[in-house]
């Protein structure tokens, strides 16, 4: 028994990202649709959601091609690194009280743990294409995300002081009373913007901006190898709106609806947030990116730790 | 779960092996990468959850994706190992080798004589800040000091190559100077008039 | 929470090896899945349609070592920041005096490196979208 249950909760688990993750692609769609005023993939089914199977078996039937220049073990490796990576940061998000594969002491850090390893898929890809938009992109990539994984660390820790505990189960508890984006309203705006950097989306996109690097680091790569990218980049934005909700939203608390359903729609908020982002916001130069990380984020962050500490020791 | 510690502590030494052995530079650290992998996996099994996700974020997260970033701008992928090759006679290799095995001796001796088994009992992230910031803070705060020298170190060295790379290449140094008003354009004016 | 090790970490163990298994598979299934056809043309590295010159290993800018260099630092500065956030309930001042004494040293660092100009991203000069372009396209001719 106590074997099954995890692997229950495993599946369930990963059968709601991995199709949530599919089900993005639509609605990252229709959503750009919307507010750019046309009318997006509406044809495949019923408001175009078949759309999301069509996509999946194009991407699954077409050519599984390995450039000839290119290191053939990495390059298969680095989009198997990004899925895998991503899923394994699910084992500690709780989508309710007691839901949740596993509910470590250490929960916040084995996050920040996945989320760094996250790096090597980006590394790994731009460097095995042998390509020199992917070399680009790929650093351009990595030293963006080393920057940004520093102030996400940083920024989610007022969080924990004020929990006191690394359990992310715990940090919902602490909520009961009041969301943290209250108090830690500064730390969770960085931790947004830090989140926005880490999974590549727009409008720090540079990685890949199409304009100037065709696609950066995954330009050689075609077929489901290029649709795990896409894949994990989406099981990246549900991830990081999950931590958003856990951290700063309270969890699955919430009056009269059951937790999951609470859980479940203001993690969707915080997706839908991510693609208005996209919709909305024009990308920001490398330079710009990268010192304005530095400069301003990297001092806030640590002003509002020791901010946040002051006020807990004198409140008490 | 001993037979978890067991198997990564396997995967650990054959990860190891192999990184040693490898020719390639960014095979030999994906090697490496394993290797710290499994050892996080061990930490976590003897119930240091703190020290295992210290672990994966420090060595495999940060120090591992520095080495590959630098092996990747210093374009060493295929011919690095060939000047390596050196490493492989017995020359290189008697003498540290001779020195360990005292070394593994040493372990096995302490290792025989008390066995600490898998207690399973977790030292929880508390405990360490509370050890931390407590009799060890002199270390605290001397690390700090470290890290401070850690980040003037890294800008001479970086700066020292900015130099020397504009050399090599070969690029208008004069040019990229005149715009930051460099002194070191004068030198360089003067350098070339006397040899004139 | 005196649990054993054992019943907590076992599901990760699960998660790690069902991550890798889900992974595998997507890789797997599209290379069995796919047709194949290959000629020379599209064995060539993309280069928006010109004929490639050169391969893509080339030198890079120090900057981005730096920012490595940087990167790691502040990580390990955060990792001692970890520890003390959850025994800030049972330290109170002392904790809280020892940290303000260990930011400001490293700070100390990371303003001397602020105002030698590292943390200007493209070079040492004022304008800095213009020397990024500099350095990038040097990069790229290098390469």
């Amino acid at each position: 028994m106590s074997a099954l249950y995890p692997l229950l909760i495993i599946a369930v688990v990963l059968g709601i990202v991995l199709n949530l993750a599919g089900g993005l692609i639509w609605v990252e769609r229709r959503l750009l649709a919307l507010w750019q005023d046309r009318y997006g993939p509406n044809r495949v089914g019923p408001f175009g959601l078949g759309q999301v199977v069509a996509d999946s078996v194009k991407l699954f039937t077409k050519e599984d091609w390995i450039p000839p220049f290119a290191d053939k073990p990495v390059f298969v490796l680095a989009p198997a690194v990004v899925v895998a990576t991503s899923l394994l940061a699910f084992a500690v998000i709780p989508f309710a009280a007691g839901f949740v594969i596993a509910d470590l002491s250490v929960g916040i850090l084995f996050l920040l743990a996945a989320s760094s390893l996250g790096v090597y898929s980006v590394v790994l890809a731009g460097w095995s294409s042998n390509n020199k938009y992917a070399l680009l992109g790929g650093l351009r990539a990595t030293a963006q995300m080393l920057s940004y994984e520093v102030f996400m660390g940083l920024s989610l820790m007022g969080v924990v002081i004020m929990a006191g505990s690394f359990r992310l189960g715990d940090i919902v508890e602490a909520q009961r009373h009041m969301w943290y984006v209250v108090p830690q309203f500064a730390g969770f705006v960085m931790f947004l913007i830090a989140g926005v950097a880490e999974t590549r989306r727009l409008p720090f996109d540079l990685a890949e901006s199409e304009s100037e690097l065709i696609a950066g680091f995954h330009s050689e790569y075609s077929g489901m190898k290029f649709g795990m990218f896409f894949v994990g980049e989406y099981i990246g934005v549900i991830l990081i709106s999950a931590m958003l909700t856990l951290c700063y939203f309270g969890g699955w608390l919430g009056p009269v609806l059951p937790g999951p359903v609470w859980f479940g729609l203001k993690t969707m908020a915080f997706i839908c947030l991510f693609i208005l982002f996209r919709a909305a916001l024009p990308r920001p130069r490398f330079d710009q990116l990268m010192s304005w990380g530095w400069k301003v984020l990297l001092p806030l962050a640590l002003l509002n730790l020791l901010v946040t500490g002051a006020a807990v020791l004198l409140l008490r | 779960m001993a037979a978890v510690f067991y198997i990564s502590s396997a995967v650990a030494v054959v990860a190891t092996l192999l990184t040693i052995t490898c020719r390639n530079a960014i095979h030999a650290l994906l090697y490496l990468i394993v290797s710290l992998l499994a050892v996080a996996i061990d930490f976590f099994v003897m119930g240091a959850p703190f020290v295992a996700a210290l672990e994966l974020i420090i060595y495999a997260g940060a120090i591992m994706v520095l080495f590959i970033f630098v092996v990747m701008m210093l374009n060493m992928g295929e011919h690095a190992g060939e000047t390596a090759l050196d490493v492989f006679k017995p020359r290189a290799w008697a003498g540290p080798s001779l020195l360990a095995l005292v070394l593994l001796a040493e372990i096995a001796a302490l290792v025989s004589r008390q066995s600490a088994p898998l207690s399973g009992v977790e030292i929880s992230s508390k405990q360490v800040g509370v050890a931390l910031f407590g009799p060890y803070v002199i270390g605290v705060e001397l690390a700090s000091l470290l890290l401070t020298a850690g980040l003037l170190g890294a800008y001479h060295l970086g700066r020292k190559a900015v130099t020397r790379e504009d050399e090599v290449h070969g690029i208008d140094t004069r040019q990229s100077r005149a715009v930051t008003g460099d002194p070191v354009v004068s030198a360089g004016a003067g350098r070339s008039s006397h040899a004139a | 929470m005196p649990t054993s090790a054992a019943e907590n970490y076992f599901p990760v163990l699960l998660q790690i090896l069902i991550a890798m298994a889900v992974a595998g598979g997507m890789v797997g299934g599209s290379f069995f899945l796919g047709h194949k056809v290959r000629n020379r043309i599209k064995d060539m590295p993309y280069e928006s349609g010109m004929v490639p010159t050169g391969d893509a290993r080339g030198r890079f800018s120090v900057k981005f070592y730096l920012v490595g260099m940087l990167f790691i630092l502040f990580d390990i500065e955060a990792i001692f920041l970890y520890p003390w956030v959850v025994v800030f309930h049972e330290l109170k001042m002392l904790a809280f005096i020892e940290m303000v004494l260990f930011i400001v040293f490293v700070l100390a660092g990371f303003f001397y490196i602020w105002k030698k100009g590292v943390l200007n991203w493209a070079a040492e000069g004022n304008d800095e979208g213009k020397d990024a372009v500099r350095i990038l396209s040097h990069d790229q001719h290098a390469a």
